[in-house]
């Protein structure tokens, strides 16, 4: 039985290993899908069997003997044994966003190699050992968040670090994702009614689980979601209204205004009356969606028209400018590490964590599920024709005002593409045009549209799928603009606390509406900023916020390497060090080259140099406009130095702690709690 | 295949909270109502949405 275990899992490694081979060598022809989904499947197979298993046994020594804080801590609230697979569901639920499924589409303009390799090796060698890692820590300290634990294991210093660093991450998150959704709707009659009914659809969920069927969650979140697909067929008709179809065509500034308002008003309305219903409902069909996308691959195999590399990886990208070092990496971002995955690691999961050995397959399985979202995300976008993936997502500002100037420019770089193809792939999704739609969402929209109307329905049902696909981006988009908006508003009021007490109050109405409105202005600021960018806001906004997630990696790599540290010594300190390096390393070329780079379509300071420049010499279309791309440019750099700082701060401040155990010179003192013997049957749960 | 479909429902009622509602109703010995589900309700959602939502 052994030997066949054994070779099982021989078979598995040399599976990863020739499939991986295969679309690293493979040159020419497309190549189907399939070959991405088993290369990343045995690869994850393999990565947590055997890396995963060697850090649970060896470096965390989980022990099913040891009471969890779910046991020990058990209150029927939120310190609770659950199930492992629901809380691996849980756990998936939480960590999956928008991140793993805009960042390989935008770094397709590399081609599908780099974006995928570094998904699958950066998932199994990083991304999962740090959420593995940061649950095994919380769950041996009560549940302790990141915050508390780098305040404990590194210092005062990495506390505050990381509690600024969540909320710049917050406010850039905000703002680059409200960017993707007025991209993916603007000038969508179609788009803008389905996004616009659920508002009514939340409201009214939120009335029948609170006065008409309270405690009905699933059986409301079953009405609304036969409510939201009657939203996308009611949009077809809307959209093609004479007198409706103008009330829903929005302008992008109009979109943006749209959400900054609605974000200040839901996040002072009461959580239950819009927020909390419409979380249930995005969750679900984020789940059912994800499964569907699966499936579909599966069903349809399609091919990948994107070639592994394209001219793009010297820098010169349409989509966002930089080399594929460092900023395919940055891009990725969620697919691979995701620095925010930390703090769901440290929040609610290990509060349900029945026994230690649990944590394996919620720590490090759910991460290697996501980074499998986001290799579904660069599948969907590599479907596409390339002329019609950069068609979609390059802004004007680079290829040209004109949908002829677009494709000319296209057509040039090597992939054909026709105004006339535009316009038919248009009209059968039900749009007027998809040219400058950057942001991800649309093409990735595209491309499930392409597989789900493979997968069943045929071409009659693509317009009805790719306003589907639109509906779920926007759903729990929207449902972090305003969670996002009102964590940010309590961040903000605990940090004004302190200087007015009253502001700290979260009963304070004035207090209240003045953070909303600081919180919002904020990301409004950035999402503004964004929508009147002529590259199209992603090229500057989406870095910023890769940057900003990774460094928040990083932070907690930091955290980990020392509790790594203090347990063993430096034997297995490498764990978490080496992803840490290589992120370090990643992020801060990227800021540096954001901030600091003398190409104009690179660096925030020469683009501001530049627009001067032309400013002087009166070759500025608008003065003013100018004057406020220079000021914006000058900020994002300010926002990538604070940053850079902030990090190297924490980074620093690890080393001295770290330098100080190895010297001898510092206690190497583990802050775990007390052991506690189990009596925790695993049947019972 | 039955198992399957038990977990299922069951990820789905812990996602919706109502296996939180089950837990908070058991630990008080309190019966389900609507003021009850209000209470459960508030008190779990200023809780939940404390926290930031991943990206």
């Amino acid at each position: 039985m052994k030997i066949l275990a054994h070779l099982f899992w021989a078979a598995v490694g040399a599976a990863a290993a020739f499939c991986l081979g295969g679309i690293a060598l493979d040159r020419g022809e497309h190549i189907n899908s399939i070959w991405l989904v088993l290369a990343a499947a045995c690869s994850y197979a393999t990565g947590y069997r055997f890396y995963a298993r060697f850090i649970a046994a060896r470096v965390m020594t989980l022990n099913d003997d040891r009471a969890t804080p779910a046991e020990r801590l058990r209150n029927g609230h939120d310190f609770e044994p659950t199930n492992k697979w629901i809380v691996f569901g849980h756990h998936f639920a939480a960590i999956a966003g928008p991140g793993p499924l805009v960042g390989p589409v935008l770094a397709a303009q590399f081609g599908y190699l780099p974006g995928t390799l570094w998904i699958i090796v950066g998932a199994v060698l990083g991304g999962a050992v740090q959420d593995f890692v940061i649950l095994f820590a919380s769950m041996r300290r009560d549940g302790k968040s990141l915050g508390q634990m780098a305040r404990e294991e590194i210092g005062k210093v990495g506390g505050f670090i990381a509690l600024v660093t969540v909320f710049l991450i917050m406010v850039i998150l905000l703002a680059v994702v409200a960017l993707v959704v007025v991209n993916a709707l603007k000038g969508s009659a179609w788009g803008t009614f389905t996004i616009a009914a659920t508002m009514p659809i939340a409201l009214f969920m939120g009335l029948y689980l609170r006065y008409w069927r309270p405690g009905k969650v699933l059986e409301c979140s079953a009405i609304g979601f036969v409510l939201v697909m009657a939203g996308i067929f009611a949009g077809r008709s809307v959209a093609q209204s004479a007198s409706l179809a103008p009330l829903f065509t929005l302008s992008a500034m109009a979109l943006a205004f749209s959400i900054i308002a609605y974000g200040f008003l839901a996040s002072a309305l009461p959580v239950w009356l819009l927020l909390a219903p419409r979380d249930y409902l995005s969750t679900f069909v984020k789940l059912g969606v994800v499964m569907m996308l699966g499936m579909g691959i599966l069903i349809v195999r399609p091919e990948l028209q994107l070639p592994a590399f394209t001219r793009f990886v010297d820098g010169t990208g349409p989509i966002f400018a930089g080399k594929i070092f460092p900023f395919c990496f940055i891009t990725i971002a969620c697919g691979a590490i995701s620095g925010f995955h930390s703090l769901i690691s440290s929040g609610t999961t290990p509060k349900m964590i029945a026994k230690e050995t649990h944590a394996w397959p919620v720590g490090y399985g759910s991460m290697l599920l996501e980074s499998f979202v986001a290799i579904m995300a660069m599948i969907a976008a590599c479907v596409l024709q390339p002329g019609v993936y950069f068609a979609v997502n390059s802004p004007a500002g680079v290829v040209g005002a004109t949908p002829a100037a677009a494709v000319a420019a296209i057509s040039s770089w090597g992939f054909p593409v026709t105004v006339a193809d535009m316009s038919a792939l248009a009209r059968s999704v039900g749009e007027q045009t998809l040219f400058y739609r950057t942001g991800g969402a649309p093409s990735l929209a595209l491309g499930m549209a392409h597989i789900f109307a493979r997968s069943g329905g045929g071409q009659a049902l693509i317009g009805f799928w790719y306003h589907f696909a639109i509906m779920f981006e926007a759903l729990f988009i929207l449902t972090i603009i305003d969670a996002g908006t009102r964590v940010g508003r309590f961040m903000l009021q605990d940090l004004l606390g302190h200087l007015a007490p009253p502001l700290g109050r979260t009963s304070w109405m004035p207090g209240v509406v003045a953070t909303s409105a600081a919180v919002v202005g904020a990301w409004g600021y950035f999402l503004v900023q964004g929508v009147r960018d002529p590259l199209g806001g992603i090229n500057s906004l989406w870095p910023l916020f890769g940057i900003a997630n990774q460094l928040l990696a990083g932070i907690a790599l930091c955290v980990a390497t020392t509790i790594l540290l203090k347990m063993h010594g430096p034997k297995f300190m490498w764990i978490t060090c080496a992803p840490l390096v290589w992120l370090v390393t990643a992020t801060f070329t990227a800021a540096w080259q954001k901030v600091f780079s003398p190409l104009p379509a690179v660096g925030f300071l020469a683009q501001a140099d530049n627009l001067e420049a032309a400013l002087g010499a009166g070759a500025a279309a608008s003065a003013s406009t100018t004057r406020t791309l220079i000021f914006n440019a000058r900020l994002d750099a300010v926002v990538c130095g604070i940053l850079m700082v902030l990090v190297a701060v924490i980074l620093f401040d690890s080393l001295r702690v770290w330098i100080g155990i190895l010297r001898g010179t510092r206690e190497a003192r583990v802050c775990e709690a007390p052991f506690v013997l189990s009596e925790l049957r695993t049947e019972e749960l | 295949m039955r198992r399957l479909a038990k977990l299922a429902v069951a990820l789905l009622r812990e996602l919706a909270d109502e296996n939180a509602y089950r837990r908070h109703l058991a630990a008080r010995g309190r019966p389900h109502s609507a003021v009850e589900w209000r209470r459960f309700s508030d008190e779990r959602l200023r809780a939940k949405y404390a926290r930031a939502k991943c990206c």
